[in-house]
């Protein structure tokens, strides 16, 4: 029996976020962005949906008189994304 | 590739992760410039001590003082890369914490030798004195080169090992080897051979790194 592959992350900016994030300790907006090659509002939104589910955690602070907005992956954006490359691992597994 | 808010196909999802990681896992930030910092500098202060031994001359001020004021530069360095840093990686912390530890071994190390030193001189003398025998052999800074230079390599071998650094690597196995060639070489070898290892451990790949780093066209302010 296949499990769900979590909606959140089967979105492919949404996904692309989060690859991202697990491999580093914190990324700014713009460094996301440049990376995934969106669109600041695009990405502001898909961002605020990995936010609202407690997958990252967004510090908006103030950096030499500019505003600055760094993402950084939570533990349950770690466990997400790990069960959901399980789940897609089952699923490549039943497809050869 | 423009990224919108699609559904992937399972293929697809995977192939997208292992783009990201490893776009993440090349996206850390070296200038090389503390490396070509502290390689001049060091291999500047032991080849002058070389200087000082061979031609049997003193400097008005201890060489090694270059080393120290060298820290005022890589703070402002520091600041100025970290401040440019759109992001940060699991493995900059740690090597952050790894040469901060470093800096404060080589000073643990140079008190302790200095320390010992001042007790031990006046013994050393007083058996010169009695036996009319040189103690040259004994001097203490001869055997510390040993105890610094497997200092340096420590913390050489991990960036390097991190960072996937071949040249570094190399320098801080060199560091190794130096340090026991050094239990057997005399003094002025010791510096010449600390020479060595700074440009080979940090001055050489840190030119490398700044080569790559300008060539990327990244940050280039700093």
């Amino acid at each position: 029996m296949f499990k769900d592959l979590d909606p959140i992350l089967h979105s492919q900016l949404r996904l692309a976020v989060i690859s991202l994030l697990i491999g580093v300790k914190e990324a700014e907006f713009t460094f996301i962005r440049e990376k995934t090659n969106s669109t600041a509002g695009n990405l502001s939104v898909q961002i605020n949906k990995l936010k609202e589910a407690g997958y990252i955690e967004v510090i908006k602070q103030f950096k030499d008189n500019y505003p600055q907005t760094t993402c950084k992956i939570t533990p349950e954006g770690i466990k997400a994304f790990e069960l959901y490359v399980k789940n897609l691992q089952s699923y490549l597994t039943a497809g050869k | 590739m423009n990224m919108e808010e699609r559904k992937l196909s399972e293929q697809e999802s995977l192939a997208l992760i292992t783009q990201m990681i490893n776009t993440a896992k090349n996206s850390f930030v070296d200038t090389g410039i503390g490396p070509i910092l502290w390689g001049a500098v060091i291999t500047l202060c032991s080849l002058v001590q070389v200087a000082q031994i061979q031609f049997d001359f003193e400097l008005p001020v201890d060489i090694w003082f270059l080393a120290v004021i060298a820290i005022i530069p890589q703070i402002i360095i520091s600041v100025r890369e970290k401040k440019l840093q759109k992001v940060r990686g699991w493995t900059d912390q740690t090597l952050s914490y790894v040469w901060m530890c470093f800096g404060i071994g080589v000073f643990l190390m140079n008190f302790i030798s200095i320390s010992y030193v001042q007790q031990i001189e006046p013994v050393l003398r007083e058996y010169e004195q009695l036996t009319q025998k040189s103690t040259g052999h004994l001097h203490f800074w001869s055997y510390a080169t040993s105890f610094l230079l497997f200092l340096y390599g420590v913390p050489t071998i991990v960036t390097a090992a991190t960072r996937k650094f071949r040249s570094m690597l190399l320098g801080g196995i060199l560091c190794w080897v130096c340090c026991v060639i050094c239990v057997y070489t005399n003094i002025k070898i010791d510096f010449l051979l600390m020479a060595l290892c700074a440009t080979t451990s940090w001055l050489i790949p840190g030119i490398f790194i700044r080569t790559q780093f300008l060539k990327q066209g990244k940050l280039a302010d700093v």
